[in-house]
């Protein structure tokens, strides 16, 4: 199955139905997607001041509200200062 | 490692659910099951705003309207530790098993296996 098991270990972005931004290690995942992440930090976004990162641990994200998972390169993510970035949030999902 | 797994290991530990719609339960987790509904014990709920909060003895949880789980720290080198403890006592159980008996698996013999029948030569 192609599936998350190339992510385990590896420092990932998620991003959820609601819009939020989240980086963390991936511990684990089910059949369902759920999700396990370790040392897990919120990325928030605004135009007004540089991206937040707030620091929120271990986490279990349900499956269904997971819209993107991504392998973060670290040293890409490493060079680039977040104080310096503004952008708009992502808007949660429409249906 | 199974997010079940972990949620089952965070048995009254304290943890915070959000919900779809944003409210959220801080409290200390009594019971989970498969569906990942769950109940806590001493909870402070507090709306989606987050300008109103509730205290409740005990609550149950629909699975299916829970959005992320967020437990303590400790418990993923706890459920770490005990996962290789099992595969640790699985290996030596079958291990003293295979010594034992000296046979391996059970059965026929593979397929083109001569079966030899006595060929004792008697002089």
């Amino acid at each position: 199955m192609a599936g998350l098991q190339p992510y385990v270990d590896h420092r990932v972005l998620l991003i959820l139905q609601d819009g939020r931004a989240i980086v963390g290690v991936m511990a684990g995942f089910d059949q369902k997607s759920n999700v396990v992440l370790s040392d897990t930090k919120e990325r928030v976004y605004s135009m007004e001041e540089g991206v937040e990162e707030i620091p929120l641990g271990l986490y279990l994200v349900k499956g269904d509200q997971i819209v993107l998972i991504g392998e973060l390169d670290e040293a890409a993510d490493k060079a680039v200062d977040l104080s310096t970035i503004r952008a708009e949030p992502l808007p949660p999902i429409r249906y | 490692m199974l997010p079940l797994s972990l949620l089952n290991a965070a048995q009254n530990k304290p943890m915070l659910v959000e919900l779809k719609n944003g409210e959220t339960f801080n409290g200390h987790l009594v019971n989970c099951d498969n569906f990942m509904n769950i109940t806590l014990r001493e909870v402070y709920q507090t709306s989606a705003e987050g300008d109103r909060f509730w205290k409740l003895k005990e609550c149950y949880i629909r699975g299916s309207t829970i959005k992320y789980l967020r437990v303590p720290d400790t418990l993923l080198d706890a459920v770490k530790e005990e996962q290789n403890r099992a595969r640790e006592a699985g290996r030596s159980a079958r291990g003293s098993h295979v010594s034992g008996t000296g046979a391996r698996g059970r059965g026929a013999p593979p397929r083109g296996t001569p079966v030899v029948q006595s060929r004792e030569v008697y002089i």
